[in-house]
């Protein structure tokens, strides 16, 4: 059983592509629930991401990787 | 001088960026001494134009985290009053470069009161500033002016250049009886939307800790060369020295952390190893951090030396807009590495 975690929206375009600014966990590292694990922004404004739950990080998007809000940036197993 | 104290990899090691360290040294003392506040221009709901106080006005909310209005004079003053009352105040001044408006309440008061009044009345007062360029932000903005306060007596002067160092030196800059300026390096923070090192972003422990004031780390140890920087120039002295290190060349490379006090011993003990020395400082050439450290090599053996002192600094012109004019003055990668080959005769 896995948790996906996707990119937010942070503008009322749901199309407004953004990065994944910072990973602040490795792929493949444990994780607690609540953990700010990233940094992603669009155009200057920044927001955390954190864990949902505990377990194992998969990281799917490559720092300063492009993200649209929706797309699965990271998976908890 | 400690050999870098920073903790092993863990299995599950927490990262931050220097921001968010920064915030997280704040709260844990907010939390645990109630005389502590934050008090400055966009520090509260903004969280710090370059992040160092993000997330505290959800926390502590708007009589503990104060914005104040545009008048630097007024609130350092007003941080200044609040500290002989007994609180300790962490005050931002946006821009190292506005010291030109606020310099009388931070040389005349905030570094002399503890003196002018026998030591009857101390001053527990953190002045945190961002500082540094590499971004195109003009003469006004860029500056990094450590030197220019480490002039004056009265004051610590603590620079960090990397999260863990920048959290426990916040720690110990809060509980510190003295005033001290915390001087963060723009590039330093790990900011999202400015270019940024890897080694913005590194583990930092959750629990409350102390970086010493006035001592230096040895960042990478090596035997050729000693290479002497701070802040965001001790993150490109590492790069360079990994790089070398592949050609066969070991520099070690000493983060001052603190400009006052300054760690001469650090300096001196490995210089009489090596016999060598660069210093790379993003702040002015003259009259400053480079030339306090050739004169602390002179006054205590001047035969330490087995080769010309050498500095890659800021030459003594205003910081340039135009991008490529500020790459050629500022200390890049290429500047170091060419100091540092020729330094040690390769």
């Amino acid at each position: 059983m896995s948790v996906e975690i996707t990119f937010p929206a942070l503008g009322k375009d749901p199309d407004q592509q953004g990065v994944v600014a910072t990973w602040l966990v490795r792929d493949g590292e444990p994780v607690t629930a609540g953990q700010v694990i990233a940094e992603v922004a669009v155009d200057k404004v920044s927001v955390d991401v954190e864990a949902p739950t505990a377990g194992t990080v998969r990281l799917l998007v490559p720092e300063e990787g492009v993200a649209t809000p929706g797309t699965v940036i990271a998976r908890i197993e | 001088m400690t050999v870098t104290d920073q903790p092993a990899a863990a299995s599950a090691t927490r990262r931050l960026t220097t921001a968010k360290a920064i915030s997280e040294a704040i709260a844990q003392e907010m939390e645990r001494d109630p005389e502590v506040f934050v008090m400055g221009e966009d520090v509260a709901a903004y969280g710090g134009i370059f992040g160092s106080t993000t997330g505290l006005l959800d926390q502590f909310g708007p009589t503990r985290i104060i914005d104040t209005p545009i008048s630097e004079t007024g609130f350092i003053g007003a941080g200044i009053g609040a500290a002989v009352e007994g609180m300790r105040p962490v005050v931002e001044l946006m821009f190292v470069d506005f010291f030109g408006v606020c310099m009388d309440q931070i040389y005349n008061h905030m570094a002399k009161i503890h003196y002018e009044s026998g030591g009857n009345v101390t001053v527990p007062m953190v002045l945190m500033t961002a500082v540094g360029g590499g971004y195109s932000d003009g003469a006004q903005h860029s500056q990094c002016l450590w030197g220019t306060f480490a002039h004056l007596p009265g004051l610590k002067v603590v620079v960090p250049s990397n999260p863990y160092d920048a959290k426990g030196l916040m720690t110990a800059a809060i509980r510190d009886d003295n005033p001290v300026l915390y001087m963060f390096h723009k590039g330093v923070m790990g900011l999202p939307w400015m270019a940024k090192n890897p080694r913005s972003i590194g583990p930092v422990p959750a629990e409350s800790y102390e970086v010493p004031i006035g001592k230096a780390a040895v960042a990478r140890p090596g035997r050729d060369v000693t290479v002497v920087s701070l802040s965001l120039s001790l993150q490109r002295c590492l790069d360079v020295a990994d790089e070398l290190a592949g050609e066969g060349l070991e520099a070690e490379v000493i983060d001052l952390r603190s400009v006052v006090p300054l760690d001469r011993e650090a300096i001196l003990e490995s210089v009489g190893r090596t016999g060598k020395i660069v210093v790379v400082d993003e702040d002015y050439r003259s009259f400053g951090l480079s030339g306090e450290i050739a004169a602390t090599i002179a006054e205590s053996d001047p035969g330490l030396l087995r080769a010309p002192f050498t500095r890659v600094a800021y030459p003594d012109v205003p910081v340039p807009y135009a991008r490529p004019l500020e790459y050629e003055v500022l200390p890049t990668h290429r500047r170091i590495r060419e100091a540092i080959v020729s330094v040690a005769g390769r």
